[in-house]
């Protein structure tokens, strides 16, 4: 029987006990005794363990598998030995000693963990961010919302410009006139919660939107592409629907809650920076649409009012899908307002059920809006 | 000094197996997207815990992979939720300070109150620093015991703020006391077994080890003022130079002394006492040899991948740019995986070696009445320290 010097310690004390193990292959076990043990240890070998990751050539330390709470699933006690000729044969006679033992239970419970981690992630970006974001935009006060849209459209400004000195606003006074007009005519109807605030800014961009306190912004290029003036008045109410809803402001809130949080949970993995970005882009194309579909009612319903036809708006969609897929020239407004066949389809219905509605501006007044950059 | 009742450390890790233990780890954790860095860290650690010998006897690390994957998730999740509800109340709290939105200087204070965001993240960056290393020493044993340490994040947290804050409002000056009191505060909620840790000894003990921080500074910045004085870039330059060395080897020198004082201060049980003897030209020389190889290596894979891409992009035509980027990607993954796992066997294990093998357990008998402690069920291993990326490389 193959016998080697060894260390054993019992598991309750640090206290060093030397042992002789002896290799019984015959009764399938590893027994050691010493002069402090009250009696010979038996070590089954099937039950026999090597601890993972040790270095080679020296000592070796052994452990006894048992079923129980401890992480390892090792008894507490180790044996350890450096005789080579008895590593060597526990090697060879242990069946299990480098098997990786896991707790029973264990698939199911790290799928249930990573469910409820899923799920509260969730929660947290499409419930509570933006319920909380909301009562958040409805108790700021009017003047700090203001300023923010300030600060949100003289950055647009800086970034159209390409400088902090370039003024682009557009100041034509009979356009000025006509844009005024338009803004009375869309707002005699509904209750308006905020004193409106419409500049345009002379860019070839495609594009309008609404800033937090009811800052609009319409850039020149889309009075250049619009084929009327309804189609202005059309988008022009729709982004007031915004203003009224809050969007902007609540948007800032969401993203400012989410942003964080994708960065924690994405940012760890490869690639997490592109993650992020697409993650936050797709989010907030889920929550827009929803702000998206709000904006266009409240748009139809002062339109109706204003006795504006609809079809205008409509057209401006029929042009804006036109250039989808067209590459690299996609006017901007589509980015922000994923336009669809459903949301022109819409208008146009509506537009059938308005019984006499007339042009929101005169054609004078039209040509005065288009050259408002002049 | 040396008495057959004293125990050496030793350390019997070889670069040769850590080596391709470590590129395997890497290589895992690449394909995986992350996801088996948890196992990673677990097997590297095992691999240096076990070979950490004190009298023949080596140490144990027991954290498992699946457990500081599960404690990741945990803290992610709560995280998430703090974060995403502190720093939308934060960004709220910003926008009500008044700010002229109109000039540049308006701007620049708005987005200044919005990047203080990042300051709700700082008492959870100290409280993951407790609880990482708390959960490090639940899974150490030693001759079969456990190691372990008392709950108390949260006052670790509290405490490295203030302390932290005094040493920024007195320049450094009280960075010994601070960092003297919380590496206190740790060692005095530590067990081996039964046996409690003590940390005594005085916090101005460490302004011996701290003082070619002060003179590196003095320099950097006395020579800076007086170059920029007599407007002469030489002495500028020079005294810059000298100043941030001498700055980076008074660091090394602060850690190794620091490391001495403190282990020389320690009691276990109240009887066992420790001797620690790490040298700074030693730890500066493990610093420049593993910098030199690594360097070397590296300009070897530059040079290499030039020749290549050199020779493709005279080969290929245009149509094959993306193979030459496939190419670049690769080789960059490579260089990326190689200096991760030579940092590790040039670098930190050497160090590790180092500090282990100048360590020394004085009255090691006592270490024979020592009783096992209960094993610590249900932590969230090192999650947050993992979710905010601390830690370092082992
Ligand atoms: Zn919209």
């Amino acid at each position: 029987m193959l016998e080697a010097d060894g260390s054993f310690f019992d598991g309750s004390s640090a206290a060093k006990h030397k042992v002789t193990l002896r290799l019984d292959e015959a009764r399938g076990i590893l027994t050691f005794d010493g002069e402090a043990l009250e009696q010979p240890e038996e070590w089954p070998l099937p039950e026999l363990r090597l601890l993972r990751d040790q270095p080679e050539g020296g000592w070796l330390t052994f452990a006894l598998h048992i079923e129980g709470e401890d992480e390892t699933m090792h008894h507490e006690a180790r044996l350890s030995c450096r005789d080579g000729a008895m590593n060597a044969a526990l090697r060879h006679a242990a069946p299990n000693l480098t098997r990786r033992d896991i707790h029973k239970g264990t698939g199911l419970r790290v799928l249930t963990k990573i469910s409820i981690a899923v799920v509260a992630i969730l929660a947290m970006i499409f419930v509570i961010l933006p319920a909380m974001a909301t009562s958040l935009a409805y108790i700021m006060p009017r003047e700090r919302e203001v300023q923010f849209g300030r600060a949100v459209i003289n950055q647009m400004h800086w970034f159209l410009a390409g400088d902090f000195e370039t003024d682009l606003t557009c100041t034509n006074e009979a356009g000025l006139a006509a844009l005024a007009k338009m803004q009375s005519r869309l707002t005699e109807g509904p209750d308006m919660e905020y004193d409106l605030d419409i500049k345009v800014l002379d860019h070839e961009m495609v594009n309008a939107f609404a800033a937090p306190g009811g800052q609009i912004v319409i850039v020149r290029g889309l009075l250049d592409k619009a084929t009327s003036a309804d189609a202005v008045a059309g988008v022009l109410a729709h982004e007031i629907g915004h203003v009224e809803n809050r969007d902007a402001t609540i948007g800032a809130l969401r993203s400012a809650g989410s942003a964080g949080l994708l960065s924690m949970v994405l940012g760890d993995f490869s690639g997490g920076t592109l993650a992020v970005i697409v993650a936050e882009h797709l989010i907030s194309t889920s929550y827009t649409r929803e702000a998206e579909i709000r904006a266009d009612d409240f748009a139809l319903d002062a339109l109706h009012e204003a006795d504006v036809s609809s079809e205008g708006l409509a057209t401006f969609f029929d042009y804006i899908l036109e250039q989808e897929g067209e590459g690299p020239a996609v006017p901007a407004y589509l980015n922000t307002h994923p336009p669809s066949k459903a949301r022109a389809g819409k208008s146009r219905a509506h537009a059938a059920t308005q019984p006499d509605t007339s042009s929101v501006l005169s054609e004078a007044e039209w040509a005065d809006l288009k050259s408002i950059c002049d | 000094m040396s008495s057959p009742n004293d125990i050496q450390g030793q350390y019997r890790g070889t670069r040769g197996e850590l080596f391709p233990l470590a590129i395997g780890v890497a290589l895992l954790t690449l394909v995986t997207f992350g996801i088996y860095r948890f196992w990673g860290k677990t097997r590297i650690r095992k691999y240096i815990w076990s070979s950490t010998v004190g009298d023949g006897d080596a140490f144990e690390y027991t954290g498992t992979g699946l457990e500081k994957f599960l404690g990741f998730l945990v803290a992610i999740v709560a995280l998430a939720i703090y974060l995403g509800i502190v720093q939308m109340l934060l960004f709220f709290a910003g926008l009500n300070y008044s700010f002229d939105p109109d000039t540049p200087q308006g701007m620049l204070a708005l987005t200044g109150i919005l990047y203080l965001n990042i300051f709700a993240l700082v008492p959870l960056v100290f409280y993951a620093m407790y609880r990482a290393r708390r959960y490090k020493m639940a899974r150490t044993r030693w001759r079969g015991v456990r190691f372990g340490m008392e709950k108390g994040a949260w006052g670790f947290s509290a405490r490295s703020i203030g302390y932290g804050l005094l040493t920024v409002l007195t320049l450094g000056a009280l960075f010994p006391l601070a960092n003297f009191k919380l590496e206190k505060y740790m060692a005095d909620r530590s067990y081996f077994g039964d046996a409690r840790f003590e940390q005594n000894g005085k916090w101005t003990a460490l302004y011996g080890a701290a003082k070619h921080l002060f003179i590196g500074l003095a320099v950097l910045v006395g020579g800076v003022a007086i170059g920029g004085a007599s407007q002469s870039e030489s002495l500028m330059g020079i005294a810059g130079a000298v100043g941030y060395i001498w700055l980076m080897v008074g660091f090394v020198y602060y850690r190794v002394h620091a490391f001495r004082y403190m282990a020389a201060n320690r009691t276990l049980g109240g009887e066992i006492t420790f001797t620690a003897t790490p040298t700074t030209g030693e730890v500066i020389k493990i610093y420049i040899i593993g910098t030199l190889v690594m360097g070397a290596v590296i300009a070897v894979f530059a040079a290499i991948g030039g020749a290549l891409f050199a020779a493709m992009m005279s080969m290929a035509p245009m149509g094959n740019i993306g193979l030459v980027g496939v190419f670049a990607v690769v080789l960059y993954v490579i260089v990326l995986v190689l200096l991760g796992a030579m940092a590790l066997v040039f670098i930190t294990q050497p160090t590790i070696a180092h500090f282990i093998t100048t360590f020394t357990v004085h009255n090691a008998d006592a270490l024979n009445d020592i009783r096992q402690r209960a094993s610590e069920t249900g932590v969230d291993a090192e999650g947050f320290a993992d979710a905010l990326d601390i830690g370092g490389a082992i």
